[in-house]
């Protein structure tokens, strides 16, 4: 079932009177429970085609629609439920979280915004950390007193919080030592069985994306779909 | 445990001279002597009835000194957290909302910028019925625009950052992410920002004063300043009816501009964000 279409989308940000194209006519398919893997060379407008794909930027032509619908001319409910389900992951891990916050009040700020009860929070909690292999220990924690592995694993369990049918993992390992990188996408795939989420992995590894990926996209040759 | 007592001790001398003030201005009766209109001989020498002597009219100085703490520390803080809470808002909505509102913001805030404050305060002053009141909002309506351009320019960096883009993935508010995500990040800035603005019109309203500019009745270190050029202080040599306030003032400033750079020397990390 297709879950998310963008339809010959593209960006350019205006600059002291030109045009600065980033990337376009750019389309991609994303069907429940696969992934669509999105690679290219650093530059190519990866990471600014994701957030438009997650909605957090409008493209500046072309359209992205989610079940079936222009993400832009969503009712106010819609919004909501599309924000809901259409998580992302960054680079960075330890930037996604405020540098003023601990791990536990970020993680509570999510479930207070979905309505969990304040009694049940803690139990929320532990699921979702079970879920990553998280300790709770990390919950009083500010994001640089964490490794670069934990903040991932606390950015996917606070994603899974909300319960999301596509999760856009922007280069979710480019930051992370080899180790580590396998850990997450191990945890990555199970999350996906687990819960049926579609994925679009953005990265600049092709290794990585074909052992990721169900489909390839190729930046560069924006037109140029690849099936496994 | 060594790096704290090395910060502690950075802060003691400013915290304890703020706290000096801090406690002139809060309970002066239980300090002065005298009360602030009690009236002697005028124009005593320092004695151990009147440590720093009287004034014109009889006023115990160091009485004076005391009671004026309040009004001067009263009106350095107001404006100062009128400004900046108009510069948070104005810098937070133009960083934020961008475009438009960015351009109109900005706008505002550079007019601010050019206008002459001391000027536009004492053509002010000339029509309207001067007073701690208009001190405060006219020092607080006028000292705004560079916290604004300060706050606006670190929620410019701080907006795109990934902290900032995973709440809005998670639909929160734009107010929730302005207040909770984007405004403790923004602390380091405006604090010191807030203090420096405050010994900023601690040093106005002292000027005005001192141009005669304020309510004559009102008890600040600048009126005391101004009392003693105008009223034969200074041809009599009596530095001490001009000194204490003078030195007040000073370092007061001090004390404050001090506590600004030593927290921002701490919060580096942050404000580096």
């Amino acid at each position: 079932m297709l879950i998310l279409h963008a339809d010959c989308i593209g960006k350019e940000y205006r600059k002291e009177g030109h045009k600065d194209l980033v990337f376009s006519s750019f389309s991609v398919d994303v069907h429940m429970g696969e992934t669509v893997g999105l690679v290219g060379p650093s530059g190519c407008g990866k990471s600014t085609c994701a957030r438009v794909l997650a909605g957090l930027e409008k493209p500046s032509r072309g359209r992205v629609l989610y079940r079936g619908k222009d993400i832009h001319t969503l009712t106010r409910a819609e919004w909501s439920q599309f924000r809901r389900e259409v998580q992302v992951i960054f680079q960075d891990p330890v930037g996604s979280f405020n540098p003023t916050q601990t791990i536990g009040q970020s993680m509570t700020a999510v479930l207070k915004h979905v309505h969990v009860p304040g009694d049940e929070h803690e139990n929320e909690l532990a699921h979702v950390f079970h879920h990553v292999g998280l300790q709770m220990e990390i919950l009083s924690r500010y994001p640089d007193q964490i490794s670069g592995g934990q903040a991932q694993r606390a950015a996917i369990a606070r994603g899974m919080i909300m319960q999301p049918r596509v999760m856009i993992l922007d280069e979710p390992t480019s930051a992370l030592d080899v180790s580590v990188q396998a850990q997450i996408l191990h945890l990555l795939t199970y999350v996906q069985k687990e819960h049926k989420i579609a994925y679009v992995f953005i990265s600049h590894d092709i290794d990585v994306v074909e052992y990721m990926s169900h489909t390839i996209v190729k930046m560069q040759e924006i037109s140029c779909k690849m099936k496994k | 445990m060594i790096p704290s007592i090395k910060i502690a001790r950075k802060y003691a001398l400013s915290a304890l001279l703020i706290g000096i003030f801090v406690i002139m201005a809060t309970i002066p009766g239980y300090i002065a002597p005298y009360g602030p209109s009690e009236r002697f001989g005028g124009y005593q020498t320092p004695s151990t009835a009147h440590i720093m002597g009287t004034d014109d009219m009889g006023r115990d100085i160091f009485s004076l000194l005391v009671h004026a703490a309040r009004l001067s520390l009263l009106i350095g803080v107001v404006s100062g957290v009128l400004a900046i809470g108009i510069g948070v808002i104005v810098g937070l909505l133009s960083g934020w909302l961008g475009g438009i509102w960015d351009d109109i913001f900005m706008g505002l805030t550079d007019t601010v910028l050019i206008l002459p404050k001391i000027p536009l305060i004492i053509v002010m002053a000339a029509y309207l019925e001067p007073g701690p009141k208009l001190l405060i909002v006219t020092l607080g309506l006028l000292s705004w625009e560079s916290g604004a351009r300060v706050v606006r320019a670190k929620v410019l960096q701080v907006r795109t950052m990934g902290f900032v883009l995973s709440a809005r993935c998670f639909g929160f508010s734009s107010a929730y992410i302005l207040s909770r995500e984007i405004l403790p990040v923004l602390f380091p800035v405006i604090v010191p920002k807030f203090v420096l603005v405050t010994a900023s019109a601690m040093i106005a309203e002292a000027s005005l004063s001192f141009l005669g500019l304020s309510d004559p009745t009102m008890i600040s270190w600048g009126v005391m300043i101004s009392d003693a050029f105008t009223h034969s202080g200074f041809i009599r040599h009596m530095w001490y009816w001009w000194l204490p306030p003078t030195l007040c003032i000073i370092l007061g400033v001090c004390a404050i501009t001090s506590i600004a750079f030593l927290y921002e020397g701490r919060t580096r990390e942050l404000i580096q964000l």
